[in-house]
């Protein structure tokens, strides 16, 4: 008994939530994530051999990481021409997402460039 | 893209460039003896000039958003012509004459 009423509560729930779903076209969606992670993995890269060549240790790094990705979203958004909304269906997604990933290359390339120009 | 991919290009060879400059210009700190403070200036200026090209490569290069709303130009033309169940040719329509049969006749 209590398992049906719960089937039952679910069953609203998520014709509910199906009718509260925004629709939007899943393919455009992935094109423009994967635009986005383009963009971001190549700025990072990008990012990590100027902060080599700078010769930034340490902390500043981040810092200038933090920075990099900051205008790189400030720039995705230009694209998108300032309405979000209309290319993602969440600002997570112009301002987080690859963010880790991109992290990733930064050190790469960043510890790279900084023993080429500085320490050999 | 063509023109976004010479600008990436030419974006790299600069930092490429500017990473060479610094490295001479650590080997001369190492002649006269004296510590690293930073980097000159060109060289400060040709990264940011790279940063810029390459920014501006980045942005370009991958393609253009496109529209997740139904609503839009771009998705208007829904995918039902792609599936041949849904294409009808013959209709009960084609025994009623049409608008342009009568304007014939009279």
């Amino acid at each position: 008994m209590a398992g049906h009423n719960d089937s039952s509560v679910s069953e609203k729930k998520s014709s509910q939530a199906v009718d509260d779903l925004p629709t939007f076209s899943a393919e455009n969606m992935q094109n423009n994530m994967k635009v986005i992670y383009y963009s971001r993995t190549f700025l990072s890269i990008i990012g990590g051999v100027i902060a080599g060549i700078l010769g930034f240790t340490g902390f500043a790094g981040f810092i200038f990481y933090f920075l990099i990705m900051a205008i790189t979203s400030v720039g995705l958004m230009a694209k998108a021409k300032f309405s979000v909304h209309s290319y993602f269906d969440s600002w997570n997604r112009i301002i987080l997402d690859g963010f880790l990933g991109g992290l990733l290359s930064f050190v790469l390339f960043w510890t790279f460039a900084y023993d080429i120009v500085h320490i050999f | 893209m063509g023109l976004g991919f010479v600008v990436g290009v030419v974006g790299v060879v600069i930092l490429s460039h500017a990473a060479y400059s610094t490295i001479q210009y650590r080997s001369l700190l190492k002649i006269m003896e004296e510590e690293f403070s930073g980097p000159p200036m060109n060289v400060v200026v040709e990264l940011l000039l790279g940063l810029v090209l390459c920014m501006w490569a980045a942005l370009t290069v991958p393609g253009n958003f496109l529209s997740i709303k139904p609503d839009t130009d771009e998705n208007r033309m829904v995918s039902l012509p792609g599936n041949l169940d849904f294409m009808i040719f013959n209709h009960r329509g084609k025994v009623f004459s049409s608008e342009m049969d009568m304007k014939l006749k009279i």
